[in-house]
């Protein structure tokens, strides 16, 4: 039975998976191994979003009982949103848990997470941290987001107060990542970032 | 193969005005009608096809494998209706299944219900036929089985009472009941 996963994946590359969006660079499929169980996807980060301009990869695994139940799919480039985690990657979309279904396909996987980008749902989040944020001070996080596009997807929008920041941070030995991590969950206040990272 | 860029060509899906760069090797239009009858499941042509009472066509096997994965969430996998084994429609096309290879694990394909037409010789004062009020009942199981056998209305019979007479009333006022009872266990059946 572990060869319908395998069919099913051929039969997308060969036709669902389609030239329009692809010529848009909107998603992108690729293929990792030769038993169709590992795919690399990517998505564009939509218009109008804090990612715009950003590319996003992400790691998919197709499970032997695809397409009867969902890929396993989680971010490679690092992100802020509230319904991904800003440590693992791990996606909150309900189509990937219990609102899967035997019809949707990667392209509709890929169209809906870019679709997730475009409107979290801060209710039922990820990352809480984020969440709270994104709820909070929406306009840090707006900014936060933004710079995380840049630094880690490719973005155009470079912030200079945040770099400048995590300079400061890094001056002090502290790995760059983690400074960003400890200023982002902190709203980019740098006493209490350094604080949290020297308690 | 790798990358999907040298792999794509046109989508099973309406929009498609422009013709995909690579679709020399089949002509479009065949690829189209042949993805009409593709299984919303595998993608491929749907083998002891059954299609749902939403209207989408799946292979017998896909689709069963698709109710047993979810037992409690039991919903169509294109449009999320909700769906059971019992009231999916079996197709038979010409040429059609037998030749192929025998389903294993799979229990059998729903059988397609069918009622045999009947001579009207039950009841046969009863006044539909002169209203020109027709009625099947396409779902053969047991209780229903009666209905159908019963009520065959709008089959050749001996003519009605006249209009106006006590007989005539009293086929009208039966008539009535009966279609009640046809109407309550139709949507009976359909809320079930
Ligand atoms: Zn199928
Ligand atoms: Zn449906």
């Amino acid at each position: 039975m572990a060869n319908i996963a395998a069919q099913r994946i051929k039969r997308e590359f060969k036709e669902v998976i389609k030239s329009e969006e692809v010529a848009k660079c909107a998603i992108r499929v690729e293929l990792l191994n030769d038993t169709f169980t590992e795919l690399k996807g990517e998505i564009a980060g939509p218009p109008d979003t804090p990612y715009e301009g950003g590319t996003f990869v992400l790691e998919i695994k197709v499970p032997e009982t695809y397409p009867f139940n969902p890929p396993k799919v989680r971010f490679v480039t690092k992100i802020w949103h509230p319904n991904i985690s800003s440590v693992t990657g791990a996606i909150c979309l309900d189509i990937l848990k219990d609102q899967w279904a035997a019809a949707m396909t990667l392209r509709t996987v890929l169209l809906s997470l870019q679709a997730l980008l475009s409107a979290a749902e801060p209710d039922d989040p990820q990352d809480a941290v984020v969440a709270k944020q994104y709820k909070e001070n929406n306009e840090m996080f707006q900014i936060t987001a933004r710079h995380w596009t840049n630094v880690y997807a490719g973005g155009p929008n470079i912030n200079k107060d945040c770099d400048d920041k995590i300079r400061r941070l890094a001056d002090m030995g502290i790995e760059e990542h983690q400074a960003r991590v400890a200023l982002s969950s902190y709203d980019w206040e740098l006493e209490r970032a350094t604080e949290q990272l020297f308690s | 193969m790798s990358g999907i860029t040298e792999n794509t060509k046109t989508s099973g899906e309406p929009s498609k005005e422009n013709p995909s760069p690579n679709s020399s090797d089949t002509p479009d239009d065949e690829k189209k009608d042949d993805r009409m009858f593709e299984c919303n499941i595998c993608l491929d042509t749907a083998k002891d096809a059954v299609v749902s009472m939403c209207g989408h066509l799946f292979c017998w096997p896909c689709l069963h494998q698709w109710l047993e994965t979810r037992p409690n969430r039991q919903v169509c996998p294109v449009c999320k209706a909700s769906i059971s084994k019992e009231k999916v429609v079996p197709l038979y096309g010409r040429g059609s299944t037998k030749q192929e290879d025998p389903r294993e694990k799979v229990p059998p394909r729903p059988a397609g219900q069918r009622t045999e037409p009947e001579p009207g010789s039950a009841f046969p004062g009863f006044g539909f036929a002169d209203n020109g009020f027709h009625m099947s009942f396409g779902i053969g199981a047991f209780p229903f089985g009666f209905f159908t056998s019963t009520f065959n209305f709008g089959e050749a019979r001996p003519t009605p009472a006249a209009r106006g007479t006590q007989q005539h009333m009293e086929e009208q006022f039966l008539s009535k009941i009966f279609l009640w009872m046809a109407i309550l266990f139709v949507a009976w059946l359909l809320l079930a």
